[in-house]
């Protein structure tokens, strides 16, 4: 909503200044989103004489003046031709800045000396293209006065951000009704004289609402004998300060009225109704109808549309038709100010996409009691403007009158709930500032009737509300509540979230927030088959474009591409990982799981600095040795890798998935060269998923600790050949098997191949650390256990001791 | 023999004064005082020597030999001493070379603003709740009070699913599960991921938002401003200036827009307070005794607040930066400077 400074003050006289007004209006709820103050920093720019006119010598086209500003003469240079001695024109005196920052400075014009320059329209921002310099009416005021204020221009823009509930704002009276009640003044309504000819309205013209539930009230107005003219210069200035262009006289009075009071108008060429009635009927199904736009436009029933006696003339409360509208030729009116029921007009306006002023207001409601007022001012200003005769008494249908019955009303709950302590005649003195009526009530309650423009008042929390806007929420007290504990410690599921979330930042990983929305086909850039469950996306209705418009099923695909895409900046070496829902629908129910999950993507070189550790690669065991970490911290019991079964996007060779017990909790692995290539990777590229949900359930959250050994240790190697298939795990699974509380640890510290081992084979070496929890081990123990160990390891995996 | 001492003594002090090396000086201990040095073999010949004789003679070992002990001693020292000057003398690192380091990972800026609001919540006795993005129309809006065709549905463009399910376009609906889930006294925070139809420098598709609720027996609307206060403190410093102002949600009333002082230019105005001199932050009021009255709550008896924010503003606001897409673009260039 947009206003002007000197509008509101010819409705309430505040002493504020504009940026005064701006705090005061935002502290009201009235948010002021922007201003501009129009003049501003234009006092340079003053009303002066030309005392003097005569030809410059050097130039034809230009002229030297002698200019009076009613201090001093000035000597002015002008290439303008429109005006004569002795006009009053604009000066912008040396040090002016006008719009454009074009400062005025001193100059010399082909030899002669210019003190300032004499202004055109254009140049003061006025118009977008103007033929020569102003000249103002003789005597417009003292010279040396700043033009703006001359000129009555001097005012301030303000661009209101009105919340839905505050219709009664979306016009200049709501606003100064708003800033008299803040500040306890009076408001001076617009004036309406009606002066009436002897011919009846309704003898004229007739009016019929069939659905009341749509109209609950029509009132309309007949004007006969008017003439089309363009608007007089101050209303056109009026409408173009908020931003309506000027059409005219009569369109502009409805549109004027629309933003003084909030009633959008709508005035028929009455010569052009046939019969010169109107019916308010819901429009047929399929009827077609052209609107002002020049659109034609296919109606449902839900629709509301005026018609004449034979079609539509209207689409009810959102624009007039092509067929009835004001043309210069129009000499009799008929003005028309109805209320529409408010989601009838919204229906209506979003299945047309017609978006209009008179749109906007009737959706969010108007004042139903201000129907024939707006109409009566509407009317006599069309007769001032317009000419004509108006008929005698408007007509008025108004089948959906409702009594309003009063709110109960409690102070002493309103200071409760805001947590202040006012009187209650403060309080009721604030409803009746705000024209509510009010009763007392045999119970200490008050009975409080709001004025009927606001219709978001309905209960006695809104005026509740109404109370701490006008009383000032800078007024109300900052206390911390008085209540009983019931924190509790976070959740496991926010507690590990978090724990996670900082092991894989100090495993070096980087944090990414990707889209919850993909590319239909991203699933498909996986290799996943057909079947798979997560080529079932739920899907948008109204996507913004087609790469957000299914929810994700795997965050892979998101962190693949994010991937790629910080490797064209450069950023070779990374290390990136995502936490994030997944959205699966689940069959038979509504609501899909959305369970969290856990990627991770690793590439580029290790950690090399390029001086003192080489810039290897990374590889599967970088990977494999974050996600360990985690099962570790996690205490996840029962691990093992295993190779079947892979997703398809996993390089079979080096990957693997993870179980815990039986249970796949995720995978881990390089990722299939095609899947490298579809998201347009160049190297390598090491992955890991993992099921926060199962590992929140597997994570032990009991630890029992035991004390370390005090006893000497002691350490054996065993070097062995084993068949290039031998799974290390099984060496180790092996020697752990004796079972003996003597082994301490078991360390793989060599995988070997080339000089001395044999194709097919690798050679790896253990070492084996023993001890005892309670005395210092004998060396035929040691012994002993160790023969055990190596033994088995030759028994049942065959392998070659080196 | 004593004569044989004196010489011993003489020669072995100057050896002694002659070695700079500790080689050397370990050397001459070995020669001289070792299991088979010269002094060790004298004193073995005190044997020989009158019963007599052999206390004097005997003293005068111990004393020569206490002597050279002590020259070795002293000498060996500074022997050590020059030792440790020549090593440091020649021992030269370039300590401008950039050292060994552990690559340093980083959390997402929004996950590091939700895990600080989320503990200074925690301080203030709220709780974490969570709830799911594809909501239900009934949660996310009419029990918010926001009745079909009601205008303020076009505060939030909304993405649909299907089945009058939604893409949540605010935290809000936790509130209601929250509220039918447990009875008063209700302290929670809900941390989550919404979704609006609605995209440019300002407006992401997807962002974050925190929402709190707090509804006991006499909570007033003053208590939120505390509570606010008292957060916006800890999370900008403890002289932000705060301000309330008159605003409009269906589920809150009296509800509010929360500002606080510009952290950018303290107040005084500028381009990102658009000269006002006041960032809004959240969006808050009293529940609505609508929103009770779907949860089954006895509005007659009970008050709460609400508050909602939007973490990517105040992460851009904290951080300084401009352009919310940066937050979403994962350049890790931007990201590892969190
Ligand atoms: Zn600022």
């Amino acid at each position: 909503m947009i206003v002007t400074y000197n509008w509101l003050k010819e409705f309430v006289d505040f002493e504020a200044n504009p940026d005064e007004l701006a705090a005061l209006l935002t502290m009201l709820g009235l948010e002021v989103e922007s201003m501009e103050k129009l003049g501003d920093g234009l006092d340079d720019v003053v009303v002066a004489l030309v005392e003097e006119k005569r030809q410059h010598p050097n130039a034809d086209k230009l002229s030297l003046c002698r200019v009076n500003n009613g201090t001093e003469v000035l000597d002015v240079v002008c290439g303008a031709q429109n005006f004569k001695q002795g006009d009053t024109v604009v000066l912008a005196q040396t040090g002016a800045i006008l719009p454009g920052d074009f400062k005025i400075k001193r100059s010399k014009i082909r030899g002669e000396e210019s003190c300032g320059m004499l202004c055109s329209d254009k140049e003061l921002g006025l118009a977008e293209e103007s033929a020569g310099i102003i000249v103002l009416t003789p005597g417009i005021a003292p010279l040396g006065t700043p033009v703006f204020t001359a000129l009555g221009l001097k005012d301030t823009i303000f661009e209101i951000g009105l919340t839905p509930n505050r219709s009664d704002c979306l016009s200049l009276i709501g606003i100064a009704r708003d800033i008299a009640a803040k500040l306890d003044i009076k408001i001076n309504y617009p004036s309406i004289s009606l002066v009436e000819g002897p011919e009846k309205t309704d003898a004229v013209i007739g009016v019929t609402i069939k659905d009341p539930e749509l109209c609950p009230r029509y009132a309309a107005r007949y004007i006969s004998g008017c003439t089309i003219s363009p608007s007089p210069q101050w209303l056109v200035k009026r409408l173009a300060a908020i931003g309506i262009r000027s059409i005219n006289n009569v369109v502009d009075v409805t549109n004027l009225i629309m933003m003084e009071l909030g009633q959008p108008l709508h005035a028929f060429d009455c010569l052009r109704l046939s019969g010169k009635r109107i019916v308010v009927r819901a429009a047929e199904e399929g009827e077609t109808f052209t609107t002002l736009d020049n659109q034609q436009r296919t109606l449902t029933a839900a629709d509301l549309v005026i018609c004449d006696a034979e079609r539509p003339v209207a689409l009810a409360g959102v624009m007039g038709g092509l067929n009835s509208e004001i043309e210069a030729s129009t000499t009799s009116i008929l003005l028309e100010s109805a209320f529409f029921k408010p989601a009838a007009i919204r229906k209506t306006a979003k299945r047309h996409g017609l978006h209009t002023e008179s749109s906007h207001r009737f959706e969010r409601g108007i004042d139903i009691d201000g129907v024939v007022r707006a109409l009566d001012r509407a009317a006599s200003l069309i007769v001032e403007l317009a000419g004509g005769v108006l008929a005698e008494e408007a007509i008025d249908q108004y089948p959906g009158k409702i009594e309003r019955t009063p709110i109960t009303f409690r102070p002493e709950k309103a200071n409760e709930l805001i947590g202040i302590d006012l009187d209650r005649n403060v309080i009721l003195d604030i409803l009746s500032r705000l024209e509510c009526q009010i009763t007392q009530n045999n119970d200490g309650s008050a009975g409080v009737l709001p004025p009927s423009y606001r219709i978001d008042i309905e209960r006695e929390i809104d005026l509740i509300e109404e109370i701490a806007r006008l009383n000032g929420y800078d007024k109300i007290p900052a206390t911390m509540p008085v209540a009983r504990v019931v924190s509790d410690r976070p959740t496991r599921h926010q507690e590990i979230e978090k724990q996670l979330r900082n092991l894989l930042v100090n495993c070096g990983m980087t944090e990414v927030i990707n889209f919850s929305f993909t590319a239909p086909d991203a699933a498909g850039k996986l290799l996943l088959s057909d079947s798979d469950p997560r080529r079932f996306a739920i899907k948008l209705a109204n996507p913004l474009v087609d790469e957000q418009s299914v929810m994700k099923t795997t965050l892979l695909p998101g962190l693949l591409e994010t991937t790629a895409r910080n490797i064209n900046f450069r950023s070779m070496d990374l290390k990136l990982f995502e936490i994030r829902r997944v959205y699966l629908p689940r069959e038979g129910e509504d609501m899909p799981r959305e369970p969290l999950c856990i990627v991770g993507a690793v590439t580029g070189s290790r950690d090399g600095d390029g001086w003192s550790r080489p810039n290897e690669p990374v590889d599967f065991f970088d990977v494999k040795g974050i996600v360990e970490s985690l099962l570790d911290f996690l205490d996840v019991g029962g691990i093992s890798w295993v190779t079947d079964n892979l997703d398809p996007y996993y390089h079979p060779g080096k990957s693997c998935r993870i179980l815990a017990g039986r249970d796949c909790i995720g995978s881990v692995g390089e990722l299939h060269p095609s899947v490298q290539k579809n998201f347009a990777l160049e190297k390598p590229v090491f992955c890991f998923e993992l099921d926060f949900e199962k590992l929140v359930k597997l994570s032990r959250t009991k630890k029992t600790i035991g004390a370390p050994s005090r006893f000497p240790d002691s350490s054996r190697d065993i070097a062995m050949l084993v068949p290039e298939e031998l799974a290390a795990v099984k060496i180790t699974d092996c020697i752990k098997a004796v079972k003996s509380k003597e082994v301490e640890q078991v360390q793989i510290f060599d995988v070997y191949r080339g000089k001395g081992v044999p194709d097919g084979f690798k050679s790896i070496a253990v070492r084996i650390r023993y001890r005892s929890i309670e005395r210092t081990l004998a060396e035929e123990e040691i012994v002993a256990l160790h023969k055990e160990i190596v033994t088995n390891l030759v028994d049942k995996l065959q392998v070659t001791l080196r | 023999m004593r004569e044989q001492l004196e010489q011993l003594k003489s020669g072995a002090l100057q050896a002694i004064a002659a070695s700079s090396s500790v080689e050397a000086l370990q050397d001459i201990r070995i020669n001289l005082l070792g299991r088979k040095g010269e002094l060790t073999a004298l004193m073995k010949g005190l044997g020989t020597l009158d019963a007599a004789e052999r206390p004097v003679v005997g003293q005068l070992v111990n004393s020569v030999r206490d002597e050279i002990e002590s020259a070795l001693v002293s000498a060996l020292e500074s022997a050590q001493q020059n030792v440790i000057a020549a090593r440091l003398q020649t021992e030269r690192i370039d300590t401008s070379l950039p050292g060994r380091r552990a690559q340093k990972g980083t959390k997402h800026p929004v996950s590091l603003v939700i895990e600080e609001i989320c503990s200074i919540f925690a301080g203030l006795g709220f709780s974490v709740a969570e709830g799911p993005e594809i909501e239900h129309d009934w949660y996310n809006f009419e029990a918010l009070n926001f009745p079909p065709e009601h205008p303020a549905r076009d505060m939030q463009d909304t993405f649909f699913v299907e089945n009058s399910l939604l893409l949540r376009t605010h935290t809000s609906p936790v509130q209601i599960r929250t509220m039918l889930k447990q009875k008063p006294p209700v302290r929670i925070i809900a941390p989550g991921t919404v979704y609006r139809c609605d995209s440019d420098a300002t407006h992401s598709p997807m962002f974050h938002q925190i929402e709190g609720l707090m509804v006991d027996s006499k909570v007033t609307f003053g208590d939120l401003k505390g509570i606010l206060t008292v957060f916006t403190n800890q999370l900008f410093g403890q002289k932000t200036g705060v301000r309330l102002r008159p605003s409009y949600f269906p589920f809150t009333e009296p509800s509010a827009e929360v500002d606080i002082a510009c952290v950018i230019c303290g107040g005084k105005g500028c381009r990102v307070c658009k000269n006002s001199g006041w960032l809004e932050i959240l969006g808050a009021g009293m529940v609505d005794p609508e929103v009770y009255r779907h949860v089954q709550y006895d509005a007659e008896n009970i008050s709460g607040f609400a508050f909602g924010m939007g973490i990517e503003r105040i992460a851009m606001l904290k951080y300084g930066i401009s352009d919310m897409r940066l937050l979403f673009e994962n350049d890790v260039r931007f990201l590892r400077q969190f």
